[in-house]
């Protein structure tokens, strides 16, 4: 029966996914039935070619991220359920790997509908692309075969490798993981191309380097040497190498470079890496919503309590991958700034700057709602009632610390005459400082240290030291958590005095150091405090309230939004380029929308989105419930088999 | 059908309609309609009735969309604008006021004009002038420049004629990344020109060669690839800061008599690199006459047979006021109306290039004429000059003009005519004058001037050196450029906007 289950499900799906394409099909027919000449852009009905594209490609990257997210940590779970022979991780690996089965179509399909749409609207784009990326489209669907057969194999396989060949199974596992990341990271290629279509000279391909010939790196750094003595030959050829090249022709746009040149752009690798990091920490908010969902409408104890574990894990995953995401964000937007100036001021005080306060908005409630969220679980634990007194400090610290972090800067660009005059000028007159950099450096180091002790507090509830010395550890964390703030916020204070270069490459790497630095020192100092400790209480999964849940499902929709929102923003840096400053967009969408239209555009693809994933969630616990109601059947018909 | 399920309904059909009229684009917050509440409001009083009557998983869906709908809002409340990229191709003249609203368009979304110019005189002080008026006011900016004309140049060449008090930031909007078509600048004439003024739609020459639109700031990057610890030093040791004040940097040799040169007074460059452009900024260096910043020219100027040389404090519709300094060094101000300048002589050099040479009125006599015409130059180019005579517009051609000379004797008496032959080394030199021919013996004469025309000319120049390009080694030149683009004001104004080397680490995607 549950192998009906199984079928039914996907019988369904696939009856879902050939309706969709069938309607996009249906919908495009009066386009297919223009004239099929050698257009530039042909429009795509009812809704335009741009949102059409917006759509295709927001949905294949939502989906996509989360089937690359989720089978990163699935594969470490497994593994911590295969060494400590704990089948409740293995399950919930498994879980997490149902859940990537049914996006898995969905991806593909949107994917499809993507290049569809491509192909159908902008052809002159794709030609263009395909033209430089040819190769890489061929490895991209071998690629895609790769990761079809392994998800698969993996999954279909779970059960049939317990036990001896569960390492082939793990093998397996991180072979998927690998074809998901090298997928990424080649569909990366053509869109960071069209963002930043340059490199440094350093990473050109010496047959493109031979290309140049009014650029000789030998004469340069001669030249550099002969004029300044004091100038070591590594450092002049450190300066030639960062030189920016442009891969076109600067007249006739004809592409000079290789496809290596093409692929090694200057924020391919920044975008891979936050994308990388962004997947996990995505995938993670999903899964917990799901869970939270599970555990809103789960009968039993037993569910609940499965549910209720899942989601914090899935919780933890999205935490640990939201932390170091802002730095891998740090390095895009340094790559954005050294290839193109203006590009980067654009993002940042221009076009994009309220994007940016919105993004904080975002990031604010992400905090918020992850401290809650570990608030909420403390009172599943017995004994952890005593760190209930720190709540309403550690909400203020971080309500205050948001608030810095939201506070607008230079509103000038963007705000007209008649607002800046209202608001008393383009900064506020008492509140302005908390709109600079260093400012709202020193309260994002603050916020992550914030959570962190609602980490260790998290940790530590229910649990009683036996070392001897636990006064004085408590005293000495205490300690290194006050001077680290103390810290933080001098060189923040500092921060205001120095010149830019400073700030950036000086001190603002140290506040992160120190920040780093804490929390290693401290969960040093926790750990082996508390390595022999004496429970005092138990977890009691399953004991959490309904608010916490829906605070999950919050933090999902709130990562979901923020992704939308700098999607936007990345793409919309290109202003009126298909490729930045090589290809312009001619069509009628060659317009960047406002804050408020491409936030309400992003809102309605969530409402896609989740209503896709909630399909998928429910189809789940269809094929659950059928799976349940058949055991008892079963079990029946095999006793009345053995009498 | 209970009451509970047509609440739960009502519930439904207000959530459904809300949708709609978000996806429709209605006005979200504040309220703007009268008659229909905003979706905003629909929506809320739908996710209340929906969290209250319906079951989890209507609740979880309310939920949902409540948070996205909150993201949306926040949205919509913040100042954003679409910016447009699409190209302008034909503008239709008979419709004066459609050609303002496309250019206003223009101003606002591709130009990027409104982020740094506004258009009210009661708003704080931009980055880049007020335009309020600026349809009238801008016939006042230049001398001899008619609105439109120095509307054209200004928006070809930003850093031409720059307003008092604003740096060097405009970008050639007729480049990359904006990339304004002539028919569109043409749409932001009309649209600045109707500030006050009055629109022209007569056709202009571009002052520009679109064949370098493929030039990106691309090239900026090698310029700030130098050690800013090094610039530092170069800045001191090429004499730099013994003019140029930079708050918190200290001459160490302040105080000394330095025979090289002559220490004048020169802008501040405290915050050089937050209101200009790099580029702006290597240009200066290398060529410190290409933009002289106001109040800190030198001039020489020529009124009622009295020379007057020294800095150009301002200038105005009307008048000049040029500082002197005497040999003891007293300063002394002198205002000159331009109606008192003297006309100096123009060579077929100078006329070629009359703007640039600071000329703005022009004497003149056509080939075919016997009568010269005087008038302020309104628009040149490289064959003709537009003058202004009375309430006429006269084009005339630069090169068909007839030759004068200005013969000057020994007792200071000068004679003007139309040269037909001769020159201080031949045995005589012929004029017409008034219709007949007359000849000077050279040997009566001090000063024999041959000119094609005459005018009044106001030309600056700076007092900078300008054998940067031959002194400093372009190392030292990239080291220097790398200092100065850290000089961005007093380091509590630094913002995430103005800095190139300040990404946000709230870059997240």
């Amino acid at each position: 029966m549950s192998c009906c289950a199984s079928h039914t499900f996907k019988r369904i799906y696939l009856i879902l996914a050939l309706v969709l394409l069938g309607f996009v099909l249906f919908s495009v027919l009066p386009a297919f039935a223009q004239d099929m000449t050698d257009e530039e852009y042909r429009p795509f009905p009812l809704i335009g070619s741009r949102n059409a594209a917006w759509i295709a490609a927001q949905l294949h990257l939502l989906f996509g991220s989360f089937i690359l997210g989720v089978p990163m940590f699935a594969v470490i779970i497994e593994f911590i359920g295969w060494k400590t022979k704990e089948e409740r991780y293995d399950r919930m690996a498994y879980e997490f790997i149902k859940l990537c089965m049914g996006a898995f179509s969905t991806t593909a399909l949107l994917g499809g509908v993507l290049v569809f749409v491509l192909v159908w609207c902008y052809p002159k784009v794709l030609s263009k692309l395909s033209g430089i990326f040819g190769p890489t489209m061929i490895f991209y669907v071998i690629l895609f075969f790769g990761e079809t057969f392994t998800l698969y194999i993996y999954y279909y396989g779970w059960d049939k490798m317990k036990g001896r060949f569960k390492w082939v199974h793990l093998f397996l596992g991180v072979l998927l993981n690998i074809w998901g990341t090298a997928i990424m990271f080649v569909s990366n290629t053509w869109l960071t191309y069209q963002t930043s279509p340059a490199t440094q000279f350093r990473k050109l391909s010496d047959s493109t380097k031979e290309k140049l010939t009014d650029f000789n790196k030998e004469e340069m750094v001669a030249e550099m040497l002969a004029h300044d003595p004091e100038l070591t030959s590594a450092e002049a050829a450190a300066k030639v190498d960062a030189t920016v090249i442009s891969l076109h022709d600067e007249t006739t746009g004809e592409f000079l470079g290789t496809v290596w040149d093409a692929i090694n752009n200057f924020t391919w690798m920044p975008v891979n890496i936050h994308r990388l990091i962004g997947n996990i920490a995505f995938g993670g908010s999903i899964v917990a919503a799901y869970a939270a969902f599970r555990f809103l409408v789960a009968k039993s104890k037993e569910d609940k309590a499965h549910y209720d574990w899942m989601g914090y894990n899935g919780n933890f995953i999205a935490l640990i991958g939201l932390i170091p995401l802002p730095f891998a964000g740090y390095w895009l937007g340094k790559e954005i700034y050294d290839f193109n100036n203006t590009m980067g001021i654009n993002m940042m005080g221009s076009l994009f700057s309220w994007l940016f306060i919105l993004q904080a908005v975002m990031i604010g409630v992400l905090f918020i709602g992850a401290n809650y969220y570990l608030w909420s679980g403390m009172g599943r634990i017995k004994g952890a009632e005593i760190y209930a007194r720190y709540r309403p400090y550690m909400i203020t610290v971080i309500v205050i610390c948001v608030a810095i972090w939201m506070t607008p800067r230079t509103l000038s660009k963007i705000s007209s005459a008649s607002e800046l005059s209202a608001m008393g000028g383009s900064n506020h007159p008492h509140l302005g400082f908390f709109g600079l950099m260093t400012a709202k450096n020193t309260v994002v180091n603050i916020v992550i240290l914030t959570t962190f002790l609602s980490f260790l507090f998290y940790r530590r509830s229910g649990k009683t030291p036996i070392v001897g010395w636990k006064g004085v550890g408590n005293i000495l964390i205490s300690a290194i958590f006050f001077l680290g703030v103390v810290v933080i916020v001098v060189i923040g204070i500092v921060g205001f005095t120095v010149e830019t270069n400073v700030r950036v490459n000086v001190l603002t790497p140290w506040q992160v150091l120190v920040a780093l630095g804490v929390m290693v020192v401290v969960t040093i100092l926790d750990i082996i405090m508390y390595r022999k400790a004496t429970m005092s209480g138990t977890i009691n999964w399953g004991q959490m309230t309904d608010r916490s849940q829906y605070v999950l499902i919050l933090l999902a929709i709130t990562f979901t939004s923020l992704m939308g929102l700098m999607g936007y923003a990345r793409s919309g840096l290109r202003e009126g380029w298909h490729i930045f400053g090589v290809m312009k967009d001619t069509s009628v969408d060659a317009f960047t929308p406002s804050l408020s239209s491409a936030v309400n555009m992003v809102s309605i693809i969530m409402v896609i989105f989740f209503a896709l994933v909630g399909f998928i969630f429910w189809l789940g616990l269809w094929g659950d419930k059928k799976k349940q109601a058949a055991v008892p059947v079963e079990a029946e018909a095999t006793a009345e088999s053995d009498a | 059908m209970s009451k509970n399920t047509i609440i739960k309904i009502a519930g439904l059909i207000l959530m459904l309609v809300s949708f709609i009229a978000f996806v429709a684009k209605a006005p979200a917050f504040p309220i703007e309609s009268e008659k229909l509440l905003p979706w905003s409001v629909w929506f809320l009083i739908a996710v209340l009735i929906n969290m209250v009557v319906w079951g989890i998983v209507m609740k979880l869906m309310t939920f949902a969309l409540s948070i996205i709908w909150f993201f949306a809002l926040i949205a919509a409340w913040v100042p954003s604008t679409a910016i447009g990229t699409g190209t302008v191709t034909e503008l239709d003249w008979s419709d004066p006021d459609a050609v303002v609203e496309i250019g206003e368009s223009i101003f606002n979304t591709k130009g990027q004009c409104s982020a740094c110019h506004t258009l009210d005189t009661s708003a704080p002080k931009g980055r880049c002038p007020d335009l309020t008026d600026i349809g009238v006011l801008a016939a006042t900016r230049q001398p001899g420049l008619d609105a439109k004309q120095y509307l054209i140049e200004s928006l070809y060449e930003p850093s031409k004629y720059l307003v008092p008090g604003y740096g060097s930031i405009m970008p050639e909007i007729w480049k990359n990344p904006i990339a304004l078509t002539k028919v569109e600048i043409q749409a932001v004439i009309a649209f600045l020109q109707s500030q006050g003024g009055e629109i022209d739609s007569e056709p202009f020459d571009e002052p520009i060669d679109r064949a370098d639109v493929g030039t990106t700031a691309e090239e900026l990057a090698p310029l700030l690839s130098g050690d800013l610890e090094k610039g530092k030093q170069v800045f001191i040791d090429a004499a730099c800061i013994s003019c140029h004040v930079v708050q918190g940097l200290e001459n160490p040799k302040a105080g000394e008599v330095n025979e090289d040169f002559e220490v004048v007074t020169a802008p501040e460059l405290t915050d050089i690199a937050a209101l200009n452009s790099m580029r702006y900024i290597e240009e200066s260096i290398l060529l410190p006459n290409a933009l002289i910043v106001a109040g800190y020219g030198t001039v020489k100027v020529k009124a009622n047979g009295i020379t007057y040389e020294g800095t150009l404090v301002s200038e105005d519709t009307d008048k000049v006021i040029v500082r002197t300094k005497d040999a003891d060094g007293t300063e002394q101000e002198h205002t000159i109306l331009f109606s008192d300048f003297d006309e100096e002589p123009i060579d077929e050099e100078d006329i070629v290039n009359l703007i640039d040479n600071g000329y703005f009125t022009l004497t003149i006599t056509p080939m075919e004429s016997d009568t010269s015409i005087s008038g302020d130059i309104v628009k040149e180019t490289t064959d003709t000059v537009t003058l202004k005579v009375g309430e006429e517009t006269v084009t005339v051609s630069k090169t068909e003009v007839k030759k004068m000379m200005t013969l000057t004797d020994f007792d200071g008496v000068r004679t003007v005519g139309e040269h037909i032959s001769g020159t201080m080394d031949d045995d005589e030199i012929v004029l017409m004058i008034d219709g007949s021919e007359e000849s000077f013996d050279p040997f009566d004469i001090e000063e024999a001037i041959i000119m094609v025309a005459s005018g009044k000319k106001l030309h600056d120049t700076s007092p900078m050196p300008v054998n940067f390009p031959d002194t400093l080694t372009v190392v030292e030149m990239a080291n220097l450029l790398a200092y100065l683009s850290t000089l961005t004001g007093v380091t509590t104004e630094e913002t995430s906007d103005t800095t190139s080397e300040n990404p946000s680490e709230e870059t997240a995607e």
